[in-house]
């Protein structure tokens, strides 16, 4: 499998300061690998924090509904689903599977074939699981979100996305990435649905410039 | 998704070519993007077909379903 | 696919996420998505009104024993400029640090401050329910008033109970 790597920059927060990241164009066996050996037991340990904060226990992150090595296998050769991921000081740092064949359901757009977003996660240590917990490194959404909006244009689609957001992250696809919400969506466990037209595509890049 | 594309020169048939061309305008997409995604339709549901699933079409009315028969 | 980034449109769009502070995980079953814990913060990340008991918590206490910002600053070893954040900024989020030496400073138990600080979660639905009602009583005048003494007053119990 050949990987194009493009060059990158996270924030590393507590230096304060820019750090070099890649975004790879693949999920190869080493993600994988770093999924497994690194991400699992810092989110397992977090786990174990939250149950100790007496975190009722439907609210405690399920490591099996992360299974990237499964997620892998099931779209492993598929044309319509390929994957990025970002890299910094060797290590993976989040992961993106994406959907070539959804179709646009924002009245502008009906019936256009935009890129859904299947799954996105971040590296535990760049999340907050606690409110004081201080993330590592900052800014591996919005690669992804960019790589996602650049294949978009890339297969002609002017940077179309769809994607299903989680409600805690309502707000960031809402208003950071300035995606349209159409609403919860029954077929899909009742989350919230997005899209991002190319307009607000444009205007999401423009944000960082 | 390496850098290096592959060139291919397709034979179509007048029908064949109207109908591509009718797709490309529906969906404001290159001759080459509408068969890309063609090629990932077929490949989806071959795959899936092949674990043993059906693919259906279903009325948005009725809520009847006839199954797409795959060759 | 190759994308040309630039170090300005990360590092812009990577303080964005930051301020956001929400999570970007897309794929897990609602039900079991985890929201972070002691985070008051809504989806679009502001903080409820319990954060603003700290913050008057700080300021009575510091005009209760007739100290100056600065002179709070030194004594309490923290940096004037969070002082005064946390005075009047109701969505500043402060350093544990900070909470940890104004704890030692006012002699308050340390679990205590740093639930009311917004930086670890409650055990009980009752203590959010009392820093509320003691941001609501207090007010910000030159000198503490008996109304305001009172509410520092029972609040200080509410902080030292052993719970």
């Amino acid at each position: 499998m050949s990987v194009e790597i493009s060059s990158a920059f996270l924030l590393d927060v507590a230096a304060g300061q820019a750090v070099a990241a890649e975004l790879w164009d693949a999920v190869t066996e080493q993600q994988l690998v770093h999924w497994e050996d690194e991400w699992m037991p810092v989110q397992r340990e977090f786990v174990e924090r939250m149950k100790a904060a007496g975190v009722e226990r439907a609210l405690l992150p399920q490591s099996r509904h992360w299974d990237w090595r499964r997620k892998a296998e099931a779209f492993s050769g598929s044309l319509a689903n390929p994957s990025f991921c970002v890299m910094c000081q060797g290590m993976t740092q989040g992961m993106m599977i994406v959907n070539t064949l959804h179709k646009a359901r924002v009245a502008s757009q009906a019936g256009k074939e935009l890129i859904y977003i299947e799954y996105l996660e971040n590296a535990p240590w760049n999340r907050r699981h606690f409110a004081s917990d201080q993330p590592r490194f900052a800014g591996v959404g919005s690669l992804l979100m960019r790589a996602a909006i650049e294949f978009s244009r890339e297969e002609g689609f002017k940077g179309r996305l769809g994607l299903h957001s989680l409600p805690q992250s309502n707000g960031w696809y809402s208003n950071a990435c300035g995606m349209t919400d159409l609403g919860t969506d029954a077929d899909y466990q009742n989350l919230h649905y997005f899209e991002m037209t190319p307009e607000q595509a444009d205007t999401f890049i423009a944000k960082g410039n | 998704m390496a850098a290096a594309k592959k060139t291919m020169t397709l034979n179509l048939t007048d029908a064949e070519m109207g109908a591509l061309e009718e797709l490309c305008v529906k969906k404001d997409l290159s001759k080459t993007a509408v068969l890309r995604q063609a090629l990932r339709l077929y490949q989806t549901v071959e795959t899936r077909v092949g674990r043993g699933a059906k693919l259906f079409f279903e009325d948005d009315q009725t809520k009847e379903k006839a199954e797409v028969m795959m060759l | 696919m190759k994308i040309e980034f630039t170090n300005e449109w990360c590092l812009q769009m990577a303080r964005l996420e930051l301020e956001a502070g929400a999570d970007i995980e897309i794929g897990v079953t609602p039900n079991i998505a985890p929201q972070p814990v002691g985070a008051l913060e809504s989806s679009t990340g502001s903080l409820p009104d319990a954060n603003i008991a700290f913050g008057r918590f700080v300021r009575l206490m510091r005009r209760h024993r007739r100290q100056t910002l600065e002179g709070l600053a030194e004594v309490a070893e923290i940096e004037i400029t969070e002082l005064v954040e946390i005075e009047e900024d109701n969505h500043h989020k402060p350093e544990p640090r900070t909470v940890y030496q104004l704890a030692k400073h006012f002699e308050m138990p340390m679990p205590k401050m740093m639930q009311l600080a917004g930086l670890s979660a409650p055990k009980d639905a009752s203590f959010y329910e009392e820093a509320i009602r003691f941001a609501a009583r207090s007010e910000t005048v030159e000198e503490l008033n008996a109304i305001e003494r009172a509410a520092l007053e029972a609040f200080v119990s509410v902080l030292s109970e052993k719970k």
